[in-house]
């Protein structure tokens, strides 16, 4: 019955068999697609809002998307990452608290340096946007600390399929590092009541990892149960910026939890002509 | 792979490795908090050149009345004796059990105000309300506009209805005696009724750095005059001021000052020119603070009061105000009569 649903189902649009010369094989890239839950602890600091370091919860929904590349599907992966969140923190004497709210969405191209063994290791760029802002109901005419960033990153994937038992299990292990990009700051002291009288003088910085260091590291598991998997994991974020004399530090440890599995689509009316050959994009 | 673990390995180890960057931690007690409150003033405040304020010998003079031993309440008291020597009513530190305020710069001078001989003696309670503004006909044919707050937002249908009730007046009065201030945002409506052309209003600038003389430029801000169809006043205005005048209507006031059918009467504003900023301290306490500047738009600061116009400065008499008269409305009656 499931099988008979899922093929019933065309997820998306209909995928164009890359075949170089006709007669040849088909290569199918299936894409992997996980929806997460992650919950945990998050510790802000902004000193634009309190030179002080508040400490709470943090939860997000995550959507990764992950693909093996057309152009050379051997080589190359992509992968897509939205993820939005929301954090609340309150202040050491707990008379005071922080909320956080964010999204974040990056593309992924990574090379692939081992293909047949059960370890495998990718490196490759990414670039993303990230939009969110710090706010507290304590103060009044610097309530918020907006946060808007380009970035492009380093990224890489490390990724081990075994078995537990009879289970098949696939680690998975994924950093990002921002090198470079752009992102938003407000002055010193600056009020946004003076951004909004239309001084846009000294907002938007270039990004090193020396005023804006990010890493980004999600490591998970897929529990291949069949044609869905369990997805457990551990994500962890840190950011710590530094310009216009203003530190910004945000710290995540989370709990992944989700489902993730892979799907093909095909045109029913072309079929799939033999031989065909599977690339995934990390199993 | 040896490439690929060191990779690997770089990143893990920048993970747990991270310094981050530096921030200032202070402990939460009496010397933790006191220090914190001096650094967070010392770092973020806009005012001590204009007022001569030597911070570092502040702490010298407060630091060593700081104990271990100390009470919250005592504490309070040291370091609100401390924020007193900024001389700012926009300087407050709030604890559960107080709000720090320095009052000096309104209780050392005369009130100048009293809303009931006004609301009585002038109007026999016969007035009306329009948003956060009050208004009559005064019986010399003289428009008269209350405004005790710039936190009650005023709609350009509240100043349509007001402006039109006042067609044929000889000139209006806006008093904002006893104003303390609210949204800046407010002042643009009202002195947009009084412009032709886009008018410079003054600039404002912020911290730039921890550092006293750390300023971005000082930044230009204007006003457009009221959108088409709006009623616009070109007839003499009056503004009454006491030094209670203070923070936004302050602020209204150095306008208004520049505005050439307008005359500011009564005595020197309360000043306040300094937009505040918020922190807080280790123990929880709530710190405001001047941060951010606003000078009139010929660079003037106006944190230490607007003067009257030449030859405009008025008391209230104690003696007319036991008879029921009030000596600047009066006064302000007499300029719009002489216009």
């Amino acid at each position: 019955m499931m099988k008979k649903f899922f093929s019933a189902i065309v997820l998306t649009v209909a995928l164009l068999i890359p075949s170089a010369v006709s007669g040849q094989e088909t290569i199918l890239r299936p894409v992997m697609s996980a929806y997460t839950i992650e919950a945990g602890s998050s510790h802000v600091t902004d000193t634009y809002l309190s030179p002080l370091s508040y400490t709470g919860q943090t939860a997000a929904f995550a959507y990764d998307r992950m693909q093996a590349m057309k152009f050379n599907p051997d080589k190359w992966v992509m992968g897509l990452r939205i993820e939005v969140g929301m954090d609340h923190t309150e202040n050491p004497a707990r008379n005071a608290t922080i909320w956080g709210a964010g999204i974040t969405a990056r593309w992924a191209m990574m090379y692939r340096l081992s293909v047949n063994s059960p370890v495998k290791f990718a490196v490759g760029g990414s670039t993303g946007i990230n939009l969110g802002a710090l706010y507290t109901t304590r103060n009044g005419n610097n309530p918020v600390a907006a946060k808007a960033s380009w970035t492009v990153n380093l990224t890489g994937m490390a990724t081990w399929s075994t078995r537990i038992g009879r289970l098949p299990l696939t680690l998975c292990y994924r950093p990002t590092l921002p090198l470079t990009g752009v992102f938003f700051s407000q002055g010193y002291g600056e009020l946004y009541y003076e951004i909004y009288l239309g001084n846009r003088h000294g907002l938007v910085h270039g990004a090193w990892p020396g005023n804006y260091f990010s890493l980004d590291n999600l490591a998970t598991a897929d529990l291949r149960f069949g044609a869905t998997n369990l997805r457990l994991g551990y994500h962890n974020t840190i950011l710590s910026t530094k310009v216009n004399n203003i530190v910004t530090r945000m710290i995540t440890h989370s709990v992944v939890v989700g489902v993730s599995g892979e799907w093909i689509g095909f045109d029913r009316r072309r079929g799939i002509s033999a031989p065909t050959r599977v690339i995934s994009a990390i199993y | 792979m040896k490439h690929i673990t060191a990779y690997f390995t770089l990143l893990v180890l920048l993970t747990f490795t991270v310094g981050c960057h530096k921030i200032d931690h202070f402990d939460n007690d009496v010397e933790g908090n006191f220090d914190a409150l001096w650094k967070i003033v010392d770092e973020h405040y806009c005012f001590f050149e204009e007022k001569g304020v030597d911070w570092d010998a502040v702490y010298r003079e407060y630091r060593p009345k700081i104990k271990s031993e100390m009470t919250s309440r005592e504490l309070f008291d040291v370091c609100a004796d401390m924020l007193a020597e900024l001389r700012d009513g926009h300087t407050n530190l709030s604890a559960s059990f107080d709000v720090s305020y320095y009052r000096k710069w309104w209780s050392d001078y005369p009130q100048n105000y009293n809303a009931r001989i006004i609301e009585q003696y002038y109007f026999n309670f016969n007035y009306h309300r329009a948003g956060g503004l009050t208004y009559g006909i005064l019986p010399q044919n003289v428009g008269y506009i209350r405004y005790d707050s710039f936190s009650s937002p005023v709609g350009e249908g509240n100043l349509d209805a007001v402006l039109a009730a006042f067609a044929t007046c000889a000139g209006i009065i806006i008093d904002v005696r006893d104003n303390g201030g609210g949204d800046l945002e407010n002042v643009k409506p009202f002195a947009a009724r009084f412009v032709t052309e886009k008018t410079l209003l003054g600039y404002i600038s912020h911290k730039t750095g921890p550092g006293h003389n750390d300023f971005s430029e000082p930044y230009p801000y204007y006003v457009e005059p009221a959108a088409q169809g709006r009623i616009m006043w070109g007839k003499p205005v009056v503004v009454l001021v006491n030094r209670s005048t203070f923070s936004a209507a302050n602020n209204f006031v150095s306008v208004m000052k520049n505005i050439d059918h307008a005359l500011i009467v009564g005595s020197r504003t309360g000043g306040g020119s300094g937009m505040p900023f918020s922190s807080e301290l280790p123990c929880g306490w709530g710190i405001r603070f001047s941060a951010c500047s606003i000078t009139d738009k010929d660079g003037n600061w106006t944190e230490f009061g607007v003067d009257p116009s030449p030859g405009c400065i008025v008391d209230l008499d104690p003696a007319d105000e036991a008879n029921g008269v009030d000596t600047m409305l009066d006064f302000a009656i007499n300029m719009l009569q002489k216009q």
